[in-house]
């Protein structure tokens, strides 16, 4: 399986296909409290979805 | 509220949340050494913390279950006793 980066390969990817961009890890919460309530140890994923509507 | 025992079983499952968040992240990264080591350095302090907990209070899984007078398992509460939070 090859790994392609977008940036650099933007040909090389079919069209009218969805991609999900490939989680790095980098930091997690340190306040582990914090990461428990917003459901995720991971900054990055901490969205404020709503489960009803994008805001 | 926020005895000792409350606040240690909690901190308990916010650890376990943590490890489980991290279990995810590894299961698809599964060469990342950096995820590992907070995976190793989490998992040890969750162990330790059922550890003191089973010793203080009772055992929460049948590994930490070692009695000698009696059967602390079988003298847990049950949970729907509502002791376990």
């Amino acid at each position: 399986m090859q790994d392609y980066l977008y940036d650099n390969n933007i040909d090389k990817f079919p069209v009218a296909m969805a991609y999900v961009p490939w989680q790095r890890f980098d930091k997690m919460y340190d306040d582990l409290e914090k990461a428990f309530c917003a459901g995720t140890i991971f900054p990055e994923l901490d969205k404020p979805f709503t489960g009803r509507r994008c805001v | 509220m926020g005895n000792n025992k409350d606040q240690l079983l909690r901190d308990i499952g916010i650890v376990g949340f943590v490890l489980t968040d991290l279990s995810l992240y590894l299961d698809t990264h599964p060469f990342d050494r950096n995820a590992m080591e907070y995976f190793n350095h989490y998992n040890r302090i969750k162990h330790q913390m059922e550890k003191e907990f089973s010793m203080k209070y009772f055992p929460l899984t049948i590994n930490m279950a070692e009695s000698n007078k009696e059967w602390r398992w079988g003298m847990a509460p049950l949970p729907w006793e509502g002791e376990c939070g």
